[in-house]
C-alpha cells in the first residue's frame, strides 16, 4: 500500500509561532526600558523614534532556544555601545575601554534583556550566554519584532528575530492534477 | 557580614557590589562558579552569596549544588541573582538548594527588601 503525502501532517508537526504571534513592540520596549533604568541609571529613558543607525556598528546579543528559536539582538553604533558601557561601569570604567569591557558590558545588557523576552514567550526555553559582534543574519523577515529607540540622542534598534527560515509554501502536488 | 558576588559580567558583578557595600557588606566577587569555590576553599565563608545562573566554566546551578555538597558551607545563604524568570528554572535553583532569587533587572531597593526578608541587612542598615 502506498500512501500519497499530502504535506498535510507535516505542516501540521512543523507549525511553529513566529515571534509577532508571541509578543509585541510595546513589550519588548517596557522590557528595554525596565532593564535601562536598572542598568544604566534610573535617569536613563529610552525613546521609540526611528533613526538611522551610524556606518560603524557593534551587537550583542542572547541566543533563545525553545518552542520559539531565535536571537534577541541589540545594535547601535560603536561608539554609543561604548557609552553605555561606560554608564553600567560608573566610577570603576577604566580611562580607556577595551573591546573586552565594552563586550561586557554591552553583552550583560543583551543578557538581561534577552532574559526578560525569554521570560514572556513560551517556556521551557534555554538562554545562550552572551555574544558581541556582528549580528546574526535576519533569517525571515516574517519571524521578526524590531524597536528601534534613541538613547541620549543616538540609535539603537532591539532586534527580536528568528533564526530558522521561513518554511516552504506548500504548492499543490502536480501529480494529483487533473488534465484539463 | 560578608558576600560573595558571582557573576561572569564585570559589570553585573560592580552593580551587585555597589549595592552590598553600601548596605555594610564587605565584599568578594568571582567570574564563575569554580572561582567561587576557589573563594571558599581559602576559607573566606561568606553569609551571603549572590549567583549568576548563566555562566562559562561553571554555572551558578554548579555551583549551588557543589556548595550544598560541603557541610562546612551550610550556613551560607545563596540567593540566585539571574535573567532566568522562567518558573521552572527558579524551582530547579530552589530544589538544587539556593535560598532566594532575585531577576534582573532589579532596584537596589528591591535588593534591600529581599535581603532584609532573609535576616541579611547588617544591623546598622536595619535599624
Ligand atoms: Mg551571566
Amino acid at each position: 500500500m502506498t500512501s500519497t503525502d499530502t504535506g498535510q501532517r507535516r505542516r501540521g508537526s512543523d507549525a511553529r509561532p513566529v515571534i509577532t504571534e508571541l509578543i509585541d513592540e510595546m513589550t519588548i520596549l517596557a522590557i528595554a526600558e525596565e532593564a535601562w533604568v536598572s542598568l544604566v541609571g534610573e535617569d536613563e529613558v529610552l525613546v521609540p523614534i526611528p533613526s538611522e543607525l551610524p556606518g560603524d556598528i557593534l551587537s550583542s546579543w542572547v541566543d533563545v532556544v525553545g518552542p520559539w528559536t531565535g536571537s534577541v539582538v541589540l545594535t547601535t553604533g560603536r561608539a554609543t555601545a561604548e557609552e553605555l558601557s561606560r554608564a553600567l561601569l560608573r566610577e570603576s570604567a577604566p580611562e580607556l575601554l577595551d573591546d573586552e569591557d565594552v563586550a561586557d558590558a554591552f553583552g550583560e545588557i543583551a543578557n538581561v534583556v534577552g532574559g526578560s523576552i525569554k521570560a514572556a514567550l513560551p517556556g521551557p526555553s534555554g538562554l545562550s550566554l552572551p555574544q558581541v559582534g556582528n549580528a546574526p543574519l535576519v533569517r525571515n523577515a516574517g519571524d521578526l519584532c524590531r524597536v528601534d529607540v534613541v538613547w541620549r540622542g543616538e540609535p539603537l534598534t532591539i532586534s527580536v528575530q528568528g533564526a530558522l527560515p521561513p518554511l516552504p509554501v506548500p504548492t499543490p502536488s502536480r501529480e494529483n492534477e487533473v488534465p484539463l | 557580614m560578608r558576600a560573595l558576588v558571582i557573576d561572569d559580567s564585570r559589570a553585573m558583578r560592580r552593580i551587585v557590589t555597589g549595592i552590598l557595600t553600601n548596605l555594610g557588606y564587605e565584599v568578594r566577587d568571582a567570574g564563575h562558579g569554580g572561582e567561587g569555590l576557589d573563594v571558599l576553599n581559602e576559607g573566606w565563608v561568606p553569609d551571603l552569596a549572590t549567583i549568576d545562573w548563566n555562566m562559562p566554566v561553571m554555572d551558578g546551578l554548579q555551583f549551588v549544588s557543589a556548595v550544598r555538597s560541603n557541610p562546612a558551607w551550610r550556613r551560607m545563604t545563596m540567593m540566585m541573582v539571574t535573567s532566568e524568570s522562567e518558573h521552572t528554572q527558579i524551582v530547579r535553583a530552589l530544589a538544587a538548594g539556593a535560598h532566594e532569587y532575585m531577576i534582573k533587572p532589579f532596584t537596589a531597593d528591591a535588593f534591600r527588601d529581599k535581603l532584609a526578608l532573609l535576616g541579611l541587612l547588617p544591623q546598622e542598615v536595619a535599624l
